[in-house]
Formats: C-alpha cells, structure tokens, sequence
C-alpha cells in the first residue's frame, strides 16, 4: 500500500508512467531533487496521515517505503 | 521609525541581516552590522568548529548585541559546529544547504534560536512544524548557492506557507529592495552582497573594487550540471568553469576545479583562479561605507518609500 501510495505521487508530479516506477528506480532518476522529495513527503503525508522526517539518506524508492514503513508504526 | 516583529524576537534594532557569506562573513564584519543596530552573522562556510569558535569569542569582546552564526548543513564539520553553538549559547543560529532537524531539539534546549533559509513552500511548512523561530526565505538573486525562484515569487509564496516570520533575502540592497519586501510580506530583508563594500569586511581589495565595478550584468550561474547552482562574478574562472561544465569535464574534475576557489577569491583576488560569489545586487552597491551607515541607509530608504506608499492609492 506504501509502495503505491508512493509511486502513485511519484508519478503525478513527474509524469513518469505509473508502471515504470519500482522500488529499485532511483529518486533522482525519477527527476524527483532534494527540495522537490521534501514537498513529496509532505504530499504522502495527506495521503497517509502520517507526519514524516526525512533522518536518513534516501536514494531509492524502496528506501523511501522503509522510512514511511518504520515511521508509520511508531 | 520602521520596527517589526523581528526586532522584538532577537532582540534587535533594525529589521536587517546581514547574510552569513562563507569566509566573508567574520567576527569583524558581524559585529559592526550588530553594533549598527542589524543581525551580523558569522559563517561558518566550510571551516572547522575551532574557526567559529575563535570568531564567536572575538566578536563578543566586540559587541554584546544579538548575533547569529549559519550553520552550513553540507560541510563535514556540521555535527561539531552545530554543537558548539548550543555550548556557546549562540542567540540566532540560521542554516543553509539542508535540513536542520536533528539540531533542533539541542539548539532549542540551549535558548538558541533558529532561523532556517527555505527555498520552497515545502521545506517552509517543514521547518516551521521543527520548531524554527523564523525563515528566511531567499530567492535566485543572490549570490552563492542558489534555488529556483526569484526574491519576488518566493517571498509571498512563503508567508502563505507559514505563520513564522519570514525574511526576504535575495537582491535586496537598498531601502527599494527593503520597502518591496516588507510588501510582499516579509518583516525584514537579509542583506550579503552590499555587506561585502563595508570598511569592516576582510576580503581582498580586488574582490570589494570589482563589487564596485559590477553593473547589472556582472553575475553569472555556474554548476547547474552537477545540481549545485552558484552565483558570481563573470570573471575569467567563472567564464572557463561554465564552459568545462558544457564541453563535458568529468564530474569529479569539475568538483576539483571549483574547491578553494571561494577562499581565494576572499584571500588573494586572483581573477583566473578564483569564484567571486556576488548577488545581482552588485549592480546597486556603488561604495564603500561603514556597515552601520549600510544600514541607516538601507532601512532610511525604505521607512520613506513605505511612509509614502500611499500616493498610489486615490
């Protein structure tokens, strides 16, 4: 549910197609830079209604879904 | 006499920063913008904690006003500096290139207050659920790194963003530049580049004559390629390192060829080595003055222009 949420908002903002999204794509690949994550964390926030800190370096997809993933459960 | 929330908050006269320019702004030059009534700031740029340490214990055998140091998030030495202005009790710490949050919690135990540069509405809306005391929000005219937008954009667009004062910053050299602020919003200006005409500022003679010098199309952008975009002065170095950038020099090289190129700039003046870091506003910055005369000028101008924006309304 994490994973689509994220790639979902992902690919709203970059027009990347859904599908080409997986948890290996690099965040920076996606065109996504490191103010544009900040607003894209904020976004999977009303998504998810889960406040997020960004305490570590995200790279990938899939290190942004354990983040999201591990924070959700505090 | 123009005053606003800011001033209350620190403690200070005058609603003007001075911005922390990496080894520009020192113990010296912040504490004559503090003794002229503004916000000096000693950047920390790159430099180890033992260098903020030494100015911050210099400029308070200057001054006793408030003052501030920036932090810059990207410099290896971060973690220690960040640390040593909770232990120093620093009043005003502002921060750049990052995000501040695992500082926070230290630096608001310590009474320090933090003031981060955003430069979007998202890391505006973070920063103020931190804990920041204020932002400062500036825009693509200024020198050093810099983000998307432009002073006149960004500024309103943060103060919807956040209920936190916000300081423009960005082109703002002049009582003009002060007045236009506060219109868009803002309840102060931070100020870099006419800082760098002060009597009081260290660096070399080349640099402050070629401030002096500079018109309205002296700065120029280097290092979009490697995602780190930098405003200076079109000198020879900058002209050479824009086009490395585009006949496709290696990243590391391109790294390489930038390192050190601020410090001797700021130290030597060598045109053909160095990065002369300037804000558009060069253009406006015609001499060299004391810093307090940089600010009763500053906010002068702009008390007139706001006390007559009424002639436009009939």
């Amino acid at each position: 549910m994490v994973f689509e949420n994220i790639a979902q908002v992902i690919s709203d903002r970059t027009d990347t197609p859904v599908e080409e999204i997986t948890l290996e794509s690099k965040i920076k690949d996606l065109g996504i830079d490191s103010l544009d994550s900040v607003e894209l964390l904020l976004e999977l926030e009303d998504r998810l209604g889960h406040e997020f800190d960004i305490d570590r370096k995200v790279e990938t997809v899939s290190d942004l879904v354990a983040l999201v993933e591990e924070q959700m459960k505090q | 006499m123009l005053k606003s929330k800011i001033c209350d908050l620190l403690g200070i006269k005058y609603p003007v920063f001075q911005g922390g320019m990496a080894w520009v702004s020192d113990a010296d030059l912040a504490a004559a913008v503090s003794e002229g009534g503004g916000l000096g700031i000693i950047a920390s740029g790159s430099a180890p904690a033992s260098y903020v340490r030494e100015q911050v214990e210099k400029l308070r055998t200057m001054t006793d006003r408030p003052f501030g140091v920036n932090v810059m998030l990207m410099s290896e030495h971060a973690d220690e500096i960040a640390g040593l202005c909770a232990e120093l009790k620093v009043p005003v710490v502002t921060t750049g290139a990052g995000n501040p949050s695992k500082y926070m919690s230290g630096w608001k135990q310590a009474g320090v207050k933090v003031i981060p540069v955003v430069a979007s509405a998202a890391l505006a809306k973070m920063m103020t659920r931190l804990g920041a005391d204020a932002v400062i929000a500036e825009g693509g005219e200024s020198g050093g790194h810099i983000g998307e937008l432009n002073t006149m954009v960004l500024t309103p667009v943060i103060c919807e963003s956040t209920s936190l004062p916000v300081i423009s910053a960005g082109g703002i050299a002049d009582g003009r530049g002060l007045a236009a602020a506060f219109m868009l919003g803002a309840c102060a200006v931070q100020v870099g580049t006419r800082f760098l005409s002060a009597e009081e500022c260290n660096i070399s003679d080349v640099y402050k004559q070629k401030i002096l010098q500079a018109g309205d199309l002296a700065t120029m952008v280097t290092g979009r390629r490697l995602g780190h975009p930098v405003r200076s002065l079109r000198t020879p170095f900058a002209r050479n390192y824009l086009k490395a950038e585009y006949e496709g020099m290696p990243d590391d090289e391109l790294e390489a060829l930038g390192a050190g190129s601020l410090r001797r700039a700021v130290k030597d003046g060598d045109v053909e080595r160095s990065s002369f870091l300037s804000g558009q506003s060069a253009a406006l910055v015609t001499r060299i003055q004391p810093a307090a005369e940089i600010i009763k000028d500053i906010v002068e101008g702009g008390e007139k222009l706001l006390g007559g924006a009424t002639q436009w309304v009939k």
